[in-house]
């Protein structure tokens, strides 16, 4: 019997392999920054898009997709550190002409997609009149009408003076505008699939779950964007993302604020970071009416004793800027000061003249890394007053519901907490969660304050700078003498991205792919 | 046979809906409020509300069972709670790339695994046999998460051979092979020992048995008596365990799927968990149940059909 070598032999076979790495390399790559003639930007996604119509979106990846394809009156500027709005490219005006009214008149020529026809004032009037009937319409609160005066022109009216509708409203996601034909053939309202678009990009494709494309309009008569094509790739997990970023599959992402030191102090070639805002605030929660704590000086001991910048260092690397109050740097009316600070000694102090000794609390967390660490440091800090803390770390699930009264008993037993809540660009958006109205809802440290609420109140139809900048710090002064928070950190939104791009983040961290450029 | 299969078809469904059953009771049984963390804890009163009327969570448990058991028998799974998109459209499309990535780990993973096994039951207690065992139990007890990060960090990140993220550009037969390759090997890479181990045992078996021994007395090639005489026995567990495989394969894969940010069936299981999306989990549990039972069926009666001794079992 003989025996033919026709099969791969074991030298060929490895040869073979050895082989096939460069040849596998040399495929075309799918996502290159310039290919095939054209300018492509891929960007991580990181949810999937679900409902992109502005009355009853999510929120958050949705917005980045109406950026790039809806109109609206205004977008966020950042002039000199401070967020601010200027008119979007669709205006020829945008005025606040008094406290209840803006007049707006559009330019022409502006198409919607799919021949529905010229972006027009009836299109403004529609949108921001089912705003008022949706599930965003909180935020249009201030709303009465729109007039329109033309067919290009018309002025929106207020019931009342809004300063914050500009930042938290009109230049945020519930400011999109929708198409009125389009949106009625669609039946009202829509999910995925955007009846008509006018912005410079058009949604070339979508793939559920892995990726959206926008191509370029070809019938914008705006400013054409600087990329033929913007890919949006779908990668959840932050870890995995940073690595589709270091292989070079995506251009820009999103990066956990641990991943934060490495990528500032050694960074891939061709990488910058940007920090688009730092509008989360986190803070130590404490309820007032527990038992454990309803002696101030126990709490002000408490707000003494907790090392913030030590918290810093060992949970968020020096990456989070310290944090004096609820208001976020670069919104308006953030301090650089808190009416307490780090003094164990007076800390020791206050727990003396308490008169309260063997004190055991519990500290409820989300079970996150950064927040485990912060809590591990409090545990430390407190011990040294004399306080033990147990850290009992949560899920999301439970965690959530710890001081809502309509979600159960555990608000009782609420002690102190790790929590972290995130704003808009306007600081009104920041205090409603802390009015007495907001008791066993979001304000978990239970305490109420008359002043407090007057002058929240009055803060909202309030336009004189320099006398919202008064009632702001008074609001936080409140809040400070509550003896209810230690205030932690502000965490930032970080981005690394390829040198050669300039993005352009809104601090709430959505992309506004319109105005990235490449350089 | 024929009241075999019908005696297992009739298991199987029960088994497909005990699993549906308990997996609908733990899922609502998962601590935390669906709602507020479906929406975030800033959802405004409507979205809230809205979100409990399309969810059924105002009604009992048993209510929602029956609900969701009563769209099943009219071929209905309901909607997207979010997009509104008909569940059944949002699985059939994740659904291929899963049964993809399990065929291909299957397939790479039995090839090595069978020849491996034939390999070592060839040469027993030899210095390759015991090299062969070792790095079986090593590809077993290596978590596939494990490999999947490796992979990537090495053939992705710094030798950019193969693509980190997604499943490749769509329509793309070879950019989604190489999408694939990573993935499959991940997934793959535990199979090759559990096969390698069961295709020794059933051959040091099968190798001592008469037939064998008479076919190496006629002095058939040694290659000839191991692959085509002996193997032909010894694969019949085999089958049986591949079958399982598959299964656990289906579900094993959401490691991967993860890590590689690849759509499929368990990734989208697992989102759809955490944002409490129940009509899909529900959708999705009873899809990966009655696949996991119909290739465990499939593999049980193909070794029937294989084994006469099994067959006159019956």
């Amino acid at each position: 019997m003989t025996h033919s070598k026709q099969g791969l032999s074991r030298r060929g076979f490895v040869a073979g392999a050895i082989a096939a790495g460069p040849v596998l390399a040399t495929l075309p790559n799918a996502t290159i920054v310039r290919a095939q003639g054209k300018t492509i930007l891929n960007a991580r996604l990181q949810r999937d898009i679900t409902v992109l119509d502005p009355g009853y979106m999510v929120g958050g990846t949705e917005i980045a997709v109406q950026y790039a394809v809806m109109p609206r009156l205004a977008h966020v500027v950042n002039e000199s550190g401070t967020f601010t709005w200027a008119p979007s490219e669709y205006m020829a005006a945008l005025s606040q002409d008094d406290p209840t009214h803006i007049s707006f008149e559009l330019k022409t020529g502006f198409m919607w997609t799919n021949g529905y026809g010229e972006f027009t004032a009836e299109d403004v009037k529609y949108s921001l009149d089912r705003m008022l009937v949706s599930d965003w319409k909180d935020k249009w609160l201030a709303l009465d009408r729109v007039e329109l005066s033309g067919p290009y022109s018309g002025t929106i009216v207020l019931k009342h003076p809004s300063p914050a509708i500009w930042l938290t409203t009109i230049t945020a996601g519930a400011g999109n505008l929708v198409c009125k034909a389009a949106t009625e053939d669609a039946g009202g309202q829509y999910t995925t699939e955007i009846p008509a678009t006018c912005g410079p990009y058009v949604i070339a494709e979508w793939t559920p779950k892995q990726r959206l494309v926008f191509t370029r309009n070809p019938d914008w008569p705006g400013p054409m964007p600087d990329f033929d094509e913007v890919r949006y790739i779908l990668v959840d997990d932050d870890t995995a993302a940073e690595l589709a970023y270091e292989a070079g599959e995506v251009d820009i992402t999103r990066v956990a604020v641990s991943s934060l030191p490495r990528y500032t102090q050694n960074p891939p070639p061709d990488t910058n970071v940007t920090v688009a805002g730092h509008l989360q605030y986190a803070w130590l929660g404490m309820n007032t009416e527990h038992p454990k704590l309803q002696n101030e000086k126990v709490r002000q001991a408490i707000q003494h004793a907790v090392d913030v910048d030590s918290i810093i260092q060992a949970a968020y690397f020096d990456n989070a800027p310290r944090s004096f109050g609820i208001v976020p740097p670069g919104v308006f009316g953030s301090r650089s000061q808190a009416s307490f600070g780090y003094d164990p000694a007076k800390a020791r102090e206050l727990m003396a003249e308490s008169g309260v000794s063997g004190l055991e609390l519990e500290l409820k967390t989300l079970n996150q890394q950064a927040r485990i660490v912060s809590a591990q440091i409090i545990q430390a800090n407190l011990a040294d007053i004399g306080i033990a803390t147990k850290i009992i770390p949560l899920d999301s699930g439970p965690f959530w519901s710890l001081g809502r009264e309509s979600k159960g008993d555990e608000w009782m037993d609420a002690q102190i907490w790790i929590m972290r809540f995130g704003g808009a660009l306007d600081p009104l958006d920041y205090f409603q969660w802390f009015t007495s109205e907001q008791v066993g809802n979001w304000n978990w440290e239970r305490w109420t304050s008359e002043e407090f609420d007057e002058i929240y109140q009055k803060l909202a139809t309030e336009t004189d700078d320099a006398r919202r900048l008064e009632m702001i710090s008074r609001l936080q002064e409140i809040m400070d003498e509550s003896a209810g928070y230690v205030w932690l950190q502000h965490e930032p939104e970080a981005f690394i991205h390829r040198s050669s791009l300039n993005p352009v983040i809104v601090p709430t961290g959505e992309y506004d792919f319109r105005r990235f450029t490449a350089a | 046979m024929l009241n075999y299969a019908l005696q297992r078809i009739g298991l199987a469904i029960v088994i497909v809906f005990l699993v549906v059953f308990a997996l609908f009771v733990m899922i609502h049984f998962i601590p935390g409020d669906p709602v507020a963390i479906a929406l975030g804890p800033r959802a405004t009163p409507e979205i809230e509300a809205r979100f409990v009327a399309k969810m059924r969570l105002d009604e009992p448990l048993y209510m929602q069972f029956f609900a969701f058991l009563g769209g099943v028998l009219q071929g209905d799974l309901g909607n997207d709670i979010f997009s509104e998109r008909p569940v059944l459209t949002i699985l059939f499309e994740a659904l291929p790339y899963t049964v993809i990535l399990a065929t291909a780990a299957m397939a790479w993973s039995a090839a090595l695994g069978i020849f491996l096994g034939c390999f070592s039951a060839a040469r027993p207690n030899s210095l390759i046999d015991r090299i062969t065992g070792v790095v079986s139990i090593g590809t077993i007890t290596v978590p596939s998460f494990v490999v999947s990060i490796y992979m990537l960090i090495v053939f992705a990140v710094f030798l950019k051979w193969l693509p980190v993220i997604g499943a490749g550009e769509p329509g793309n037969f070879w950019d989604q092979a190489r999408h694939l390759i990573l993935p499959a090997f991940a997934v793959g890479l535990g199979w090759v020992g559990y096969v390698a181990r069961m295709v020794r045992a059933s051959m040091l078996e099968v190798i001592g048995e008469n037939h064998i021994r008479a076919a190496r007395s006629f002095g058939l090639p040694h290659r000839v008596v191991v692959y085509r005489y002996a193997l032909k026995v010894a694969i019949l567990p085999t089958i049986t365990l591949l079958g399982i495989g598959f299964g656990n394969l289906l579900s094993g894969a959401v490691f991967a799927e993860i890590i590689f940010s690849r759509p499929g069936i368990g990734k989208l299981i697992f989102d759809m968990v955490m944002t409490r999306n129940f009509p899909v989990v529900q959708g999705g549990v009873l899809v990966t149940a009655i696949l996991y039972v119909a290739t465990t069926l499939t593999a049980d009666l193909l070794a029937a059909a294989m084994d006469p001794r099994i067959r006159k079992s019956l």
